[in-house]
Parts: C-alpha cells; sequence; structure tokens
C-alpha cells in the first residue's frame, strides 16, 4: 500500500446534530492515498452520518469534511465524481442484467458509449464478476451482488471509495473474496473507508482505524499503535508436555511472575496464561528458568490481541461527556 | 366449525385483527357509511304524495346499489392482493408453510378474514338501505336481500381472486394491477361476448351467456329493475346465475391459490437471465413471435437519451416493448372488430355507442396502468434503494424526474394511438365524425396526463410502491367515478348545470361528451375540461417536482 503526506480524505471537527439529539460530535481524521480506513463502532455510534456527509447526502451542522480539497457539503458536483459510495442496501433494479445495471451507471456519470463498454469489461474484471454480466441482477446471490455493487462504484474512476458494509451477510469464501478485491483496490492507490462489523475480518485488511462511539472519536491511527495504545499489556500462553504435575507447573511461573501479572491455568489443555507489560529480554529470561528448572514446556507464544479486543475495550469505557 | 375454518384458526384472527385495527380500515367503513347516507340524502324526495314517494324509491336505491358495487369491486381485491406477496417477501409465508399448519387453513384463514371484512364494509351501508326501504317501495325480499347477497358473492369472488394473483406475483404494484385487470375482466368485460354477438343460441350463446353470468352487472340490472334500459345489450341473467358462476369461480381459484401454496412449487429459482445467441435459428423464431426479444443483450444507452427513462422501460416487466406491442395489437384487433361488427350491421348499437366502447376500453387501460405506472416511478426508486445511490450520481432531480415521466407518457401514448385505426375506420364510415374524433383524442390525452401526473405525484410522497398505487387508484377512482355518481343522480336532485360542472373535472366524461355517448348528448365540457384537467396536471406535476428536488436534498 503505497500512502503519501497528503491526505484525500479529511475530516475537522465535524458535528451533526439532529435537534438535541447529537449524532456526531467534532470527528477529526484523515485518510492518505492508497490507505484503507477501517470505520469501527456499534449501532448508532455515527459511522453512516460520517458516511451521508462524506458523499454529500448529508450536511454537518459544524466542521468541515474534505476529500481531495473539495469541500463535501458546498461541491456536491465534484464530490459525486470523486467518491464511489456502496451503500448497505444494494439498490438493484428488477430484469436488469449485470451489464444493462452498470451501463444506465455509466450513462448517468456520463462516460461516452465508446468508452463505456471497455469500462464495463474493465470494472468486471477487477471484481472478477465478468461470468455474471448476462445474469438478472435480483438473482445474484448476496456476496455477488456485493461484487456488483464495487463494481459500480468503480465505474467513473473515484479517487476514494466509501464501503457501507461490504462484508456483511457475505459466507467465509465471499468475504476473503472481497478482501482480496479490497486489497487490489488499495494497491491501485484507491483510497477506501470501510465500516464493518465483522472487526477480524477489518484487521486483515486497514492500515488505519477509527473506533468511534456515541458520535466520538474514541480511537484513531494506525492500526498497531491503536492496539497497542487500547490494549498496552499483552498476554502469554505456555503450554506444557506432561499435565501429571501441573500443580507444581503452576507454581513454578507464578514464582516468576510479578503481583499484577495473574494466572490462568486450563488442566485440561495444559495451558497457563498471563497478561504482562514486560519487555521481550524479561520475558525471554523467564523463559529460560523455567527451562532450567525442568519444566516440560512445548508452547511459548504471545497471544495477539485482536481489534475484537480493542474494540470492546474502548465500547466498555464510558462515554466522556 | 373445525379449527381451520373456525375462529381458532391462527391466520384468521391475525390477519382480522390486523386489519381492523389499521385507521385505513376504520376509515374506509366510515367513508362507505357516510357515502351512502349522503347520497340518500341528497335522492330523498321532496315530494309529499305516497305513490310518487314509492316511485322515487327505486330512483334513491338504484345509484345506492351501484354505488355500493363499485365501492365493492375497487375496495375488497386491494386486501387480499397485497396479502400473500407480502408474506412471501417479508419470508413469513415461508414461516408459516413450515409451521403444522396445512395449505388450505392458511388459504381459509386469509380468504375468510377478507370475506368478513367486506361484510364488515357492507354492513356500514346498513342505515342508507334502511332508508330505501323505509321510504316504500322496496322490499328486502325482492330488492335488499339480494342486492347484499350478490355484493358478498363478489366479495367472496374477488378474495379469491386476489389470493391468486397474488401468491404469483413477485412485487405488491404488480399483483395489485394484475388483480384489478383480472376483476375488471370478470365483472365488466365478460358482457362483451353477448353484448356483441348478441342471444345466439347454440353452444356459442351459451358458452356467451356463460361469460354474462359472471358479471354482477347483469344481477344488479335485475336487482334494481333497470334491464329496460340495456335489452339491448341483451343482458338478462339473473342474480342466481352470478351466484352459481360466483361458486365456480371461487373454488376455482381458490384450489388454484393452494396448489401453489406449496413449500415445494414455491421454492422456484429466480430466473437468472437467458441471453438468446444471435444469429441462431432460435433467434429467428424468437424475433418473429416478440418481435422485441426481451432476452436479446441490450445494446448501450447513448448519452443523448435521458438514461433514466431507459432504465424505466428495462426494469419493469410490464413496460417492456414486447408487453407493450401485444397490448397494443389487443386495441387495435379490439377496436378494429367493434368498428367492423357497427358498420356490417352485426349490432345495431350505432357508431355513437361503439365509440363510446372504445373510449370506455381506453380509459380503462389508461386507469389500470397509468395508476400503477406512475405511483411507482419515486416512491418505487426509494423502496428499492436505488433512490440513494441516484442522489450519489451527477444526474440531476430535474433529470432523474423527466426521464421517469417520459417512460410513463410514452408508453400511454402508445396505448391511446393503439385505436386510433378503429377511430380512423369510424372517421370513414362516418365523417363527419372527424372533428368530434379529435376531440376525444385530445380528451384521452388530457386523462392520460391527468392519470400520470396525480399518481406520480402521490409517488413523491410514499415510502413504498404499494401504498402509492393505493392511494392514486383511491384518488382517481374517487375522482373519476365520483363525478360519474353525480352524472348518474342527474335530474335529482341534480340539476343539468351541476352536472355538467362536475363532469368538467372528468377529462372521461369530456371525451364521452364528445363522442355523443347516451347519456353524455346534451352537455357541453370541451374545453373547459381540459383547461381544468391540464390545470390540476400542471399543480400536481409543479408539486412532484419540488418534491423530487427536496428529497434529493441533502438531508
Amino acid at each position: 500500500m503505497n500512502s503519501s503526506s497528503e491526505p484525500v480524505v479529511e475530516t475537522q471537527n465535524l458535528t451533526k446534530r439532529y435537534g438535541d439529539f447529537v449524532a456526531l460530535d467534532g470527528l477529526s481524521i484523515h485518510v492518505h492515498r492508497g490507505e484503507i480506513l477501517g470505520f469501527i463502532g456499534p449501532n448508532g455510534a455515527g459511522k453512516t452520518t460520517t458516511i451521508k456527509i462524506l458523499v454529500g447526502l448529508s450536511r454537518p451542522t459544524s466542521g468541515s469534511a474534505k476529500i481531495a480539497g473539495v469541500d463535501c457539503s458546498s461541491d456536491g458536483k465534484r464530490i459525486k465524481r470523486l467518491v464511489g459510495y456502496m451503500p448497505d442496501k444494494f439498490g438493484s433494479y428488477d430484469n436488469m442484467r449485470v451489464r444493462e445495471y452498470l451501463d444506465f451507471f455509466g450513462a448517468v456519470f456520463g462516460i461516452p458509449l465508446s468508452k463505456r463498454k471497455r469500462r464495463v469489461e474493465e470494472v468486471l474484471d477487477i471484481t472478477d464478476a465478468t461470468y455474471m454480466q448476462d445474469k438478472f441482477v435480483e438473482s445474484l446471490s448476496h456476496g455477488m451482488q456485493q461484487r456488483v455493487g464495487i463494481a459500480r462504484t468503480l465505474l467513473h474512476a473515484p479517487e476514494v471509495l466509501i464501503l457501507d458494509e461490504p462484508a456483511n451477510g457475505l459466507d467465509p469464501k465471499a468475504r476473503i473474496e472481497m478482501r482480496e478485491i479490497l486489497l487490489r483496490l488499495a494497491d491501485q492507490g484507491k483510497t477506501l473507508i470501510v465500516t464493518s462489523h465483522i472487526l477480524p475480518e477489518l484487521a486483515r485488511i486497514c492500515s488505519t482505524v477509527a473506533i468511534v462511539t456515541g458520535g466520538k472519536l474514541r480511537a484513531f491511527g494506525k492500526l498497531d499503535d491503536v492496539m497497542k495504545s487500547i490494549c498496552p499489556r499483552r498476554s502469554y500462553e505456555i503450554q506444557v508436555s506432561d499435565a501429571a504435575d501441573f500443580t507444581t507447573a503452576e507454581r513454578s511461573i507464578a514464582e516468576l511472575l510479578l503481583s499484577d501479572e495473574p494466572i490462568e491455568a486450563s488442566q485440561a489443555e495444559r495451558l497457563f496464561r498471563f497478561p504482562t507489560a514486560r519487555s521481550e529480554a524479561d520475558l525471554s529470561e523467564v523463559l529460560r528458568r523455567l527451562i532450567m528448572g525442568g519444566l516440560p514446556i512445548t508452547q511459548f507464544r504471545e497471544v495477539a490481541s485482536d481489534l475484537e479486543d480493542a474494540f470492546l475495550t474502548i465500547a466498555q469505557t464510558k462515554v466522556p461527556s | 366449525m373445525s379449527d381451520g375454518f373456525g375462529w381458532k384458526n391462527p391466520v384468521l384472527g391475525r390477519e382480522l385483527l390486523d386489519r381492523l385495527r389499521s385507521p385505513k380500515t376504520v376509515l374506509t367503513i366510515l367513508a362507505i357509511a357516510v357515502g351512502t347516507c349522503l347520497l340518500v340524502q341528497l335522492r330523498w324526495p321532496s315530494d309529499s304524495r305516497l305513490d310518487v314517494v314509492s316511485q322515487s324509491s327505486m330512483e334513491v336505491f338504484r345509484p345506492l346499489a351501484y354505488v355500493l358495487t363499485l365501492a365493492v369491486m375497487f375496495l375488497v381485491p386491494a386486501f387480499p392482493a397485497t396479502s400473500l406477496v407480502n408474506e412471501r417477501r417479508k419470508g413469513t409465508l415461508a414461516l408459516l408453510l413450515n409451521s403444522p399448519l396445512r395449505p388450505w387453513q392458511i388459504y381459509i384463514g386469509k380468504w375468510l378474514s377478507n370475506v368478513i371484512l367486506a361484510m364488515i364494509m357492507i354492513s356500514a351501508s346498513m342505515p342508507a338501505l334502511s332508508a330505501c326501504y323505509a321510504m316504500g317501495g322496496i322490499t328486502f325480499r325482492s330488492h335488499i336481500g339480494p342486492l347484499l347477497v350478490v355484493l358478498l358473492a363478489m366479495a367472496i369472488q374477488y378474495s379469491a381472486v386476489g389470493l391468486w394473483v397474488s401468491v404469483r406475483s413477485h412485487s405488491t404494484d404488480a399483483s395489485l394491477r394484475m388483480t384489478y385487470v383480472v376483476v375488471l375482466v370478470l365483472s365488466v368485460l365478460s358482457v362483451g361476448p353477448l353484448a356483441i354477438v348478441g342471444n345466439l343460441s347454440g353452444g356459442a350463446g351459451w358458452i356467451a351467456n356463460a361469460f354474462t353470468a359472471l358479471s354482477p352487472l347483469s344481477a344488479l340490472q335485475e336487482i334494481t329493475q333497470s334491464q329496460s334500459q340495456v335489452t339491448d345489450l341483451g343482458l338478462s341473467r339473473g342474480w342466481l346465475d352470478f351466484l352459481v358462476a360466483t361458486f365456480f369461480v371461487t373454488i376455482l381459484f381458490g384450489a388454484l391459490t393452494m396448489m401453489k401454496l406449496d413449500p415445494i412449487l414455491m421454492d422456484r429459482v429466480k430466473p437468472i437471465g437467458k441471453v438468446t445467441p444471435k444469429g441462431t435459428a432460435y433467434a429467428v423464431l424468437r424475433r418473429i413471435a416478440f418481435l422485441i426479444d426481451p432476452n436479446q443483450r441490450k445494446a448501450g444507452i447513448p448519452l443523448w437519451i435521458n438514461p433514466v427513462m431507459v432504465k424505466e422501460f428495462r426494469t419493469r416487466k410490464f413496460g417492456r416493448l414486447h408487453w407493450l406491442l401485444r397490448i397494443v395489437a389487443c386495441c387495435i384487433i379490439v377496436s378494429l372488430a367493434l368498428t367492423v361488427v357497427s358498420a356490417t350491421g352485426t349490432v345495431n348499437w350505432g357508431v355513437q355507442r361503439i365509440a363510446a366502447a372504445m373510449v370506455l376500453l381506453q380509459v380503462g387501460m389508461l386507469m389500470l396502468l397509468g395508476p400503477s405506472l406512475g405511483a411507482s416511478l419515486i416512491a418505487g426508486e426509494v423502496e428499492s434503494g436505488g433512490w440513494q445511490i441516484l442522489r450519489t450520481t451527477p444526474i440531476g432531480p430535474i433529470r432523474i424526474l423527466t426521464g421517469k415521466l417520459w417512460s410513463v407518457v410514452w408508453t400511454m401514448l402508445i396505448l391511446l394511438l393503439a385505436t386510433l385505426p378503429g377511430y380512423i375506420v369510424m372517421g370513414y364510415i362516418v365523417p363527419v365524425m372527424v372533428g368530434q374524433v379529435n376531440n376525444v383524442l385530445i380528451s384521452l390525452l388530457f386523462v392520460a396526463l391527468f392519470v400520470v401526473s396525480t399518481s406520480a405525484c402521490v409517488s413523491g410522497f410514499a415510502r413504498s410502491a404499494a401504498v402509492a398505487t393505493i392511494t392514486s387508484y383511491t384518488i382517481l377512482i374517487a375522482f373519476f367515478a365520483g363525478t360519474l355518481m353525480i352524472w348518474l343522480a342527474r335530474g335529482k336532485p341534480f340539476g343539468p348545470i351541476f352536472v355538467e360542472r362536475a363532469l368538467m373535472f372528468n377529462p372521461a366524461a369530456a371525451a364521452l361528451a364528445e363522442i355523443q355517448a347516451p347519456g353524455f348528448e346534451s352537455y357541453q365540457l370541451t374545453p373547459w375540461s381540459w383547461w381544468l384537467s391540464g390545470t390540476i396536471s400542471g399543480f400536481c406535476l409543479v408539486v412532484l417536482t419540488i418534491r423530487t428536488w427536496l428529497l434529493s436534498r441533502p438531508d
């Protein structure tokens, strides 16, 4: 993924109020070219409101949102050409084949007929959807429709793609395919903003994440940085080969750990787990002493904390008023 | 009663409660009660002499009977037409079919709830019917009783028809449209064969009579003692024949619906879209069969054509060109046939009557197609989610609107032109009628404009195509049938000037008056009718434009 220093998408103190209800409260984010931003939050967090402002479907109460330097609320016409938007609802038409569907949107975007045919073929190729070009849109499976949806957003070669829940309702195979398509698009220099409830899915593709709850931005930055800031303590697992003297093993490990490193033991799995903020050098010393002490260790590994943990940690924290 | 038929049928209980809790049902019942009472009040004789009063009672009873028939014809089918298709779209039909309930229990529950609801609606007219009875000259045995039985039979028949169409449909508005088409065929067009060929003997006569028995019109004529006015049409079937026909029609449609309520039969693969290979014998065959093959790969949309208009034509099944061609072909054949039978003296109706039949045929077509096409313009787009996507494209609201409106206007124009051959032949037979025919065609253009603009305007305010379609039909029926009701009550209590002014709001009446249809000879409705319907249409289009612009604005 090639990101440049100039942000392509930028919001400054973006706020949206509906009467007394604050849907979005001073959101400031920026996304660079070729980045994939994972936009995470529970239902009603303000994700769709932000997206609607970015694509020109809603006006902010205050603050600003810009895409490639163009203001989203005052220059809607240019924004429509800069952004490709795929809502969570597909918006299919009856009795329309995939090719006709794409041709219609190509005509709506004013792509000349001579170039449109080739462009439709290109987007079908990018999304691996060429084989379904003669099928009726409404007869396609959800996964296929999502691909056609992405093909539609690509028709006018937008700089930014905003995809609302693209992996929603997809089976594991379709999810993998969707992930590959999104990564391919990012490699081609597209900037993507993706919302999803399937957090492990986002963790695999996103370079940047923004976590919102209650309309407020709770965490924003590179995925690793966000993870470290939210979950500074990592978890480690030690597995032993022989569970015969499990209690002795537990005692030996506990002796080497600090008081704020509570140990969790699972005799059935012959496993010990503990959280720690210690450096890797300290931990290698712990491992050396355990082996020297004759503990039959088969595994000593870090349990990667995932985006889901981070999200849950934030979601459980009270939103500052 | 057993569980399937009685109150223990859970489908019946739920359906009935759902409907009765709806404010729309309460409003409908109230409207029937108030409307019928108002009609009786307007027609109530002012002369106190007893013999005059008893003669006048039939003049009160007759329009009341026709109003109730129209109410049942238009209100009752709307409920069953949306019933099963809605359940199917929401996925609840699959749950019902997966329950221990048998298909016939589901059917009976839905059918019976519609019939009971219709009975409640019909019973709202009891105060008005009682007033007729109190006036004298009207008996329960010969008039009120048979009328109630015929109305109930209509409700039974149309509920079965609505459910049958509903179980076969994929969208609510398509189901509504098709249900009204079937009801129109059963109730009005079924008298066509007998009316055209007259009282024949033998097999042809029996078939023509059997068709006529399907319609409640002849039964109503018997009950309201108005056969003498239409004996020349040859409609002389009694109301008992209608009951027998209703029994068979209900059984037939019921059986067909129950057969369809099978989880295995309903688990159909969606049509995935076949493409006719070019340059094959098969492609040639399909070209002959369809003229425009719907399975042919479509060409790209040129930039000089409004893409929304093309999209509208391609996405609606009924608006697709091969369907339009079929309708146009039917209209040409019917209009030419009517003109030829008139010219050759097969029936002694006269050119005016034939022309009136053609006008009514066209108005019926426009009324059936126009609201369902117009009402889905904006509401259908909003419902499908397409509107939100269109808002994120560079195409402006005015271009979207004009594209959508043109798609309906072209369809309506094609339908109007379909009967042109009939009118040309008519002008050839009676050259003095050319001027009249021109005025009729202009009036029909205004009918089309009125229907499309009103339903499109309604569409801008509805969130679903089904709601927009039902609302449009209700408004347009109130306009077209309402003014004709005033015409029916001409002489008493409405004077000729009042009737003429009321008819001016109805461009279809202007067409009938121009063609000198029986009963419309004395009215001069043009050009005022054109101005009025043009103004109302213009107002609706302005409202629609503002509404579309507002809908396309950022929230």
